[in-house]
């Protein structure tokens, strides 16, 4: 083992500069080998070319080149980088900061020279077991690319398989669509050949009734019709004024300003979490001090809000059935002036607004969704063989071909044996269209997503990952969504948005909403291992999750190399270092 | 259902402006106004002329004056008033332009209750300091008497009308006053009689008052002021601006400690600590005032015509004041001046100098509540290194304890906090962890326990433990008034008593207002009862005072009496500066709230307390990177340097805003940590004058008037002139910079002529900062990962010439943490710079001392700004020999040019009386 140079004791710092100065090394002191050349001529040039210096002032303690070129061994220019070769080890470049500050850096101690502190060389331990580790890792990166490849292979093939399934979904779509139609037109036909029947025995029976009657029938009908308009008049009537009428539809410019201010609102009084004021005066003193600690704290205060938060969950369940009595809702709501519960409905509000424009086809729980759709999907597929089936086919064929002549025979009288005949086909073909549409939507979505370059991560679309730390279990689902559920209580952490750092990172944005906060996002950092496998999640930002998913779709073969050649590197160091012993 | 869903919604929007509306009025309901407040209304609306006292039968007794104040019977006035006792004056004199006036209850006074005057805040040498009045004179017109001051000046106490003023010789005009304008008023305590109704009721409180009516009220005129500052802690301007008058609607300054929930700026209100002392000054004078009383106090500054008869008003040259207190005495003091530095120099013989601090102490502290476990502590500080940004200290808020019981730690996060501190030690590094002053009524903790048992909590109005809310839940306060329970919390801080800390360890004290969820203003109730019978409303202010005392007495205990304690506290008394650091509470993070720490920190500079800063970064909300990178510019220059933020805002560590971003704040934290030994110098100078180490312009200045009101630049000692930046997007700003000097920019070195306004170029780069023509700067200009790798490192000197090519400066050093230097282990430089060649020479005190001390540090770079030479080489003596002399740049940092005449290595040391001469 090499020793090093400057291990001797000196209490001055002449001296120091003195035996530096003597010493060759100190052409050499924190320089990287391959920049060994730069440093050889007599005068030399800041790297930034804003002047040259001569050798005798390469580390000289004092700074000459702002941007550090001639101290590359001390600690002068706060910009300069000190190179520790650490024999054994790996090689370390430090901030000039650490040289001579008393704390040993490099493994070989090379840093600290001025003799205030002694720093052993571990460099030979500490490179063992950096080996051992690296070994380690390049033993799992060699099986996971092994897992990975086959992972691939299985992937594209079923990805091959599922494309072909989609086409030809999409032509027998194309051929029901075409039945269905043509079923609907002599289900039509059929349906007004019946409307012609059924008036013209109406007419017979007409004819028995007296003329009095028939005009006194006329005139109550016109009476109805002005029921109606005058009902609708005095719903108009009852209506808030328009502009906040508008606000509720969305449907102008000035009600858009509308909602802005309301969310402000919202947002404000999401902030201070400030309670009503009148509320205090009734509160007891123990109460009143978790009100006031929640300022800060952002925490629930007391057991009115948990009932809220149970409320919250009941709510959620009966959505569809809040709609319909709003009327309870709008009961419920001023009593209850607690903020969960307040926040809650404002979300509510804003969903049904969502809902009743109908502008989105998704509905505002559509995060719980994707967990049974899956199951649906799965079911699906077992539902269909016969669909592909060629038996099928033909029997559609047979039908259109049926269809299409009765609709040209379409003067016939009603069969009642065709009618009904026509409408239970018309019925199941439609059923199975819709059906086949929404496996190809399914389909279809699914493979639209991003899978990897290599659609290493086709196999993550129906997997979702857990990992459970103290009294949570964190669930992460590829392509769906994330969530922390603690006993019955579930929080979305987001919803899938994307893979990010090439592909090294996974990454949930639009969770629920924190109190006094961002909406909860989650980063999911991949390494390479040999099992999919959740752990280290973690909230270094409030509401802002980080967690490690091993799996061995990231066990990529160029690293691998890279990890050989440092181990090689490693290697050579070593037996360099110990011919040198 | 459509239409029901819509109705509901216009309910619900009516309710949520309902709502917005209490929002937005909500904070000032939950604090009292004046008006909500018996003694401040009934105070406020007194008119001019209304004193009722008169002065008489002066004597001299143990070398101060004392007189009678007798109560004239009112006229027109049909019952025969209740016959109180006078009053007691007592009008004394201290060395150096100091006047105390006292007034209290006659001790013939029937009344059982006697009232509190503050222990523990006046100097124990104060007594050492009076002139021993020998005789007094009367005025001209027999009708007062007449005390020697100083040299020159004179206090008059004038019988009737009562008054007491300081003039100048023989000059008739008063420099400052008492009841000039006759609002005096003293509510003297009586025995309650049958139909009293004493109690006060302020939304569900009720106080029960069982002492009635106390309070004093009474004006003070700076004659000739243009301004008048002090009084923190507010959220407003350094000038103060009036809050009565015509045309002018606002609540009076109130000093009132509070935890008040995301304070506004420019606002009256009082915050977390109250020091009752007001300075005025104009061009000629600066004079001060200080009430030593710790009750709640409402001081109205009283603008023009204030006093205005039928709309004219009296020919008045002053800044009239009137100041309201619910109880306690009147004991007060002017102070003289006449420079800003003298008043300051009378103040802290009174109350004390600032504590000097450790060195690490004066560094970069790094914040959060909350920094969630070990293995986070260990990852943020790994990232410092990682992105070669220095600090110090790394700060634990109340989430690392067992449950909010300070002196414990949660097992599950934190089961090694030895080791931790251990970690962070190994590379110099110091942490804090908060204890505040709720203690967990919980039967299983045993501090509690024994606080119980022994009864040193503070007693509700009927005697039992007072049991309040705060953090832990339900929790008690330990009476800090008295002194016995202060030495047994002192214990608490044994390394044996606090398990799992370290002697790297100290302590941050929040909430210590005190700051109570559930009381009246978020406070104890004023009728709760202390030490000796004083009741809350007597001592509030001064609470937070004794918990930080008793604190920083447990770390000094701990160290064996020669480790310099270091405590943050929130709340803040006259005298805190003798304990330690204060901050300005929880802030927010927008550009006004970066603007108003300057003035904050200003006035708590003026008036005492020069260890302080904001939270850097703002404490509730989200900074955006340019406001962040702006708050540590500025930041970087406030005394107290620490970055905080809420537990609800996102991570905000200096290197999450992307590489640019992470290198202007490693910018400007390294700008701190070269000037440290600067600010260390300056931290020394205010330990011994009491002159803060961040000052308003006019301290150095006091004649330049363009300076007064000037409260967004700011002096750092007597050398550097710093203007921040506070609106976003900052292309230019105006800087004025004061006349009758030379000023160099302290990045680009270009030199600009004082007495000006110029509009400067601003970029994201840095804030504009400039060096005084005719000062020397030490520096250390290499970075390590904290202050302590620094201490051998060699130093810079910047010399910036005035006009006369001449420039002087100082270094005080010494070990940085123990009080060895009070036995003269210190090194104390003085260089000149004069006829091209610089000198050091000690500063110590020519008095014999035990100790000394040697630092091998050396001087390895001299910069000479407006030098005009053309010298290539300098002469070192006495060890005779040269070294290079060339052109330099003033920073290193990538990018800069020569701007100075550089000596090169002259490696002197330190510690060593040298020449270095410029051939």
């Amino acid at each position: 083992m090499k020793s090093p140079i400057f291990h001797l004791s000196f209490t001055c710092f002449f001296l120091i500069t003195a035996v530096l100065s003597a010493d060759l090394s100190k052409e050499s002191l924190g320089i990287h080998p391959e920049e060994l050349k730069y440093y050889k001529s007599i005068k030399i040039k800041c790297k930034d070319g804003s002047k040259s210096f001569s050798k005798e002032r390469l580390n000289d303690e004092f700074c000459d080149c702002p941007d550090g070129t001639d101290e590359p061994g001390t600690s002068a220019c706060p910009e300069s980088r000190f190179y520790c070769q650490n024999a054994g080890h790996v090689p370390v470049t430090l901030f000039s900061s650490r040289v001579n500050d008393g704390i040993c850096d490099c493994c070989d101690g090379s840093d600290e020279y001025d003799g205030k502190v002694k720093c052993p060389n571990t460099c030979w331990e500490a490179g063992k077991a950096a080996r051992e580790k690296l070994m380690k890792k390049i033993a799992t990166y060699q099986d996971g690319v092994v897992v990975r490849k086959k992972d691939i292979e299985q992937a594209k093939l079923m990805i091959a398989k599922e494309e072909a399934e989609l086409l030809k979904l999409r032509d027998e779509e194309k051929l029901l669509k075409d039945l269905v139609e043509k079923l609907k037109e002599r289900k039509e036909q059929i349906e007004k050949a019946e409307e012609q029947e059924r008036i013209a025995k109406e007419k017979e029976e007409e004819k028995l009734r007296e003329a009095q009657k028939k005009a006194n029938e006329k005139a109550s009908e016109k009476g109805a019709d002005e029921k109606e308009a005058n009902e609708q008049e005095k719903k108009f009537e009852e209506t808030p004024p328009t502009d906040f009428d508008d606000f509720v539809d969305g449907s102008s410019g000035s009600s858009d300003k509308e909602k802005d201010k309301t969310d402000n609102t919202i947002d404000k009084i999401d902030h201070k979490n400030e309670e009503n004021t009148e509320n205090i005066e009734g509160l007891s003193r123990e109460e009143l001090g978790r009100r006031v600690a929640s300022r800060w704290t952002g925490e629930n205060v007391g057991q009115q809000d948990k009932e809220a938060t149970d409320n919250k969950e009941e709510e959620h369940e009966d959505f569809a059935n809040t709609q319909d009595s709003g009327d309870n809702y709008e009961d419920e709501y001023p009593s209850d002036a607690d903020e969960d519960t307040r926040k809650y409905d404002e979300d509510e509000i804003d969903d049904r607004n969502k809902y009743e424009d109908e502008d989105e086809e998704e509905g505002p729980y559509n995060h719980d969704i994707p967990y049974n759709s899956d199951t649906e999907d799965n079911t699906d597929i077992s539902d269909f063989p016969t669909l592909s089936s060629s038996s099928w086919l033909d029997k559609i064929k047979e039908t259109f071909q049926s269809v299409l002549k009765a609709i040209k025979l379409s003067n016939d009288p009603v069969d009642k044996s065709e009618a009904s005949r026509v409408r239970k086909e018309y019925d199941d073909y439609s059923k199975k269209l819709s059906k086949i549409q929404s496996r190809i939507s399914t389909l279809s979505e699914k493979l639209k997503q991003d899978f990897g370059p290599e659609k290493e991560f086709f196999s993550f679309y129906n997997q979702c990952f857990e990992s459970k730390q103290n009294k949570y279990v964190y669930k992460v689902c590829p392509y769906k969504q994330a969530s922390q559920v603690e006993g019955h209580s579930t929080t979305q952490l987001g919803r899938w948005d994307k893979f990010e750092e090439s592909y090294k990172q996974m990454h949930f944005s639009n969770g629920d909403h924190c109190w006094n906060g961002p909406d909860r996002s989650l980063k999911v950092k991949l390494r390479c291992g040999l099992k999919n496998e959740l752990a280290d999640v973690n909230e270094p930002s409030r509401c802002e999750y980080v967690a490690v998913l091993s799996t061995p779709s990231v066990c990529l073969e160029e690293r691998l190399q890279d990890l050989r050649n440092k181990l090689e590197a490693m290697n050579a160091a070593r037996a360099q270092s110990h011919d040198e012993l | 259902m459509a239409r029901s869903l819509k109705s509901s919604q216009l309910l619900l929007f009516v309710f949520l402006l309902h709502l917005l509306s209490v929002t937005w009025s909500w904070k000032k309901e939950e604090f009292r106004n004046c008006n909500q407040t018996p003694f401040c209304k009934q105070s406020r609306s007194r008119k001019p002329g209304s004193c009722s006292f008169i002065a008489s039968e002066p004597v001299i007794e143990n070398g101060e004056l004392v007189a009678k104040l007798i109560a004239k019977p009112l006229q027109n006035q049909e019952e025969e008033p209740e016959k109180l006792e006078p009053l007691i004056l007592r009008i004394s004199v201290y060395h150096g332009g100091i006047l105390r006036f006292k007034i209290d209850e006659s001790p013939d006074s029937p009344v059982t209750k006697k009232r509190f005057e503050v222990p523990d805040v006046l100097m124990k040498d104060l007594d050492e300091k009076k002139l021993w009045l020998q005789r007094i004179s009367s005025p001209e017109n027999g009708k007062g008497s007449v005390l020697y001051l100083s040299p020159g000046y004179e206090a008059v106490l004038q019988f009737d009308p009562f008054e007491i003023y300081i003039r100048k010789g023989n000059d008739p005009n008063a420099i400052i006053s008492f009841n000039s304008n006759g609002l005096f008023n003293f509510e003297q305590l009586q025995n309650k009689r049958e139909g009293d109704d004493w109690e006060e009721r302020f939304r569900s409180h009720t106080d029960s008052r069982p002492f009635g009516p106390q309070s004093i009220s009474f004006d003070i005129s700076f004659h000739k002021a243009n301004n008048v500052y002090g009084i923190p802690e507010h959220a407003t301007s350094l000038a103060l601006a009036p809050t009565k008058g015509p045309g002018i609607e606002s609540e009076p300054y109130r000093l009132f400690n509070l935890d008040v929930f995301e304070y506004i700026s420019e606002s009256p209100f009082g915050l977390y600590g109250s020091i009752p002392v007001m300075i005025s000054h104009n061009s000629e004078r600066t004079t001060g005032f200080f009430w030593l009383n710790a009750a709640e106090m409402q001081i109205d500054v009283l603008g023009h015509g204030w006093n205005a008869i039928d709309g004219i008003a009296p020919q008045h040259e002053a800044i009239d004041t009137h100041w309201m207190a619910e109880a306690g005495v009147l004991d007060a003091f002017f102070f003289l001046g006449p420079t800003p530095k003298d008043v300051i120099g009378q103040y802290t013989k009174v109350t004390g100098t600032s504590a000097m601090p450790q060195y690490f102490a004066t560094a970069y502290h790094q914040c959060r509540w909350n920094y969630r476990d070990e293995e986070d502590v260990a990852e943020v500080d790994a990232k410092f290194d990682e992105h070669d940004i220095p600090y110090d200290v790394l700060w634990l808020d109340i989430e690392h304890t067992d449950g909010k019981r300070y002196f414990t730690w949660d097992k599950l996060l934190f089961p090694n906090p030895t080791e931790m501190q251990n970690k962070l030690m190994a590379k110099g590094r110091h942490m804090v962890t908060i204890v505040d002053p709720h203690i967990k009524r919980d039967d299983g903790f045993a501090l509690h326990k024994e606080a119980a048992k022994l009864g040193y909590y503070v007693k509700d109005y009927s005697g039992k433990d007072y049991d309040g809310w705060c953090w832990p839940g339900s929790s008690s306060y330990l009476d800090m008034l008295n002194p016995e329970i202060r030495s047994w919390w002192a214990e608490k801080f044994s390394l044996e008593n606090y398990v799992g800390s370290t002697r790297s360890l100290y302590i941050w004290n929040d909430m210590n207002e005190p700051s109570v969820f559930n009381g009246p203003e978020v406070t104890m109730p004023r009728d709760a009862i202390h030490f000796g019978g004083a009741e809350h409303r007597e001592v509030h202010n001064a609470y937070g005072y004794y918990f930080h005392m008793a604190t920083a007495e447990g770390l000094l205990k701990r160290g064996g009496g020669n480790d310099r304690p270091f405590v943050l506290s929130r709340a803040f008394f006259p005298g805190s500066q003798r304990v330690g650091a204060i901050w300005t509470g929880d802030n927010s993070a927008d550009w006004d709230h970066l603007r108003v720490t300057i003035p904050m920190v200003l006035t708590l500079g003026l008036t005492g307390i020069s260890f302080s800063g904001a939270d850097v970064g703002g404490f509730f909300g989200n900074p955006e990177p340019e406001l962040l990178v702006r708050w540590y510019q500025l930041g970087a220059y406030y005394p107290f340097f620490r970055g905080h933020a809420h537990h609800d805002t996102r991570r905000r560590e200096p290197w999450l805003f992307g590489e640019k971003n992470t290198a202007l704040i490693r910018e400007a934290i390294h700008i701190r940590y070269a000037l440290l030994p600067y600010y260390y110098t300056l931290f020394r100078e205010a330990s011994v004058s009491g002159v803060p180490v961040m000052r308003p312009l006019w301290i150095e200045f006091p004649a330049d008037e363009a300076t007064f009101n000037n409260d967004e630049a700011f002096m750092v000692g007597n050398s550097l002139l710093v203007q921040g930046i506070y609106t976003e997007g900052a292309r230019s700003t105006i800087v004025y910079l004061p006349r009758g000097q030379t000023w160099y920019d302290m990045r680009s070195g270009d030199a600009y002529s004082g007495g000006k306004n110029y509009t400067l170029e601003v970029s994201m780069e840095s804030i504009p900062s400039f060096q005084k023509g005719g000062t020397v700067i030490p520096r250390k200009d290499r970075f390590r990962r904290s202050s302590t790798q620094t201490m051998d490192d060699p130093f810079s000197l910047v010399i910036a010439l005035n006009s006369s090519m001449e420039a002087e400066g100082e270094l005080y050093m010494d070990d940085g943490k123990s009080y060895d230097y009070e036995q003269g282990a210190y090194i104390h430089r003085h260089f000149v710079f004069s006829k091209g060649i610089l000198t050091s020479s000690s500063m110590r005190s020519t008095k014999t001392s035990k100790k000394t001390l040697s630092s091998n540090s050396v001087i390895e770079r001299v910069i000479v700004l407006g030098l005009s030479s053309s010298a290539k080489s300098a002469l070192i003596e006495p060890a005779k020999h040269t070294t290079e002399v060339e052109p330099g740049p003033l920073t290193l940092r990538k990018g800069s040019s020569a701007v100075g005449v550089t000596i090169r290595k002259p490696n002197v040391r330190i510690d060593e009386d040298w020449a270095i001469k410029l051939v």
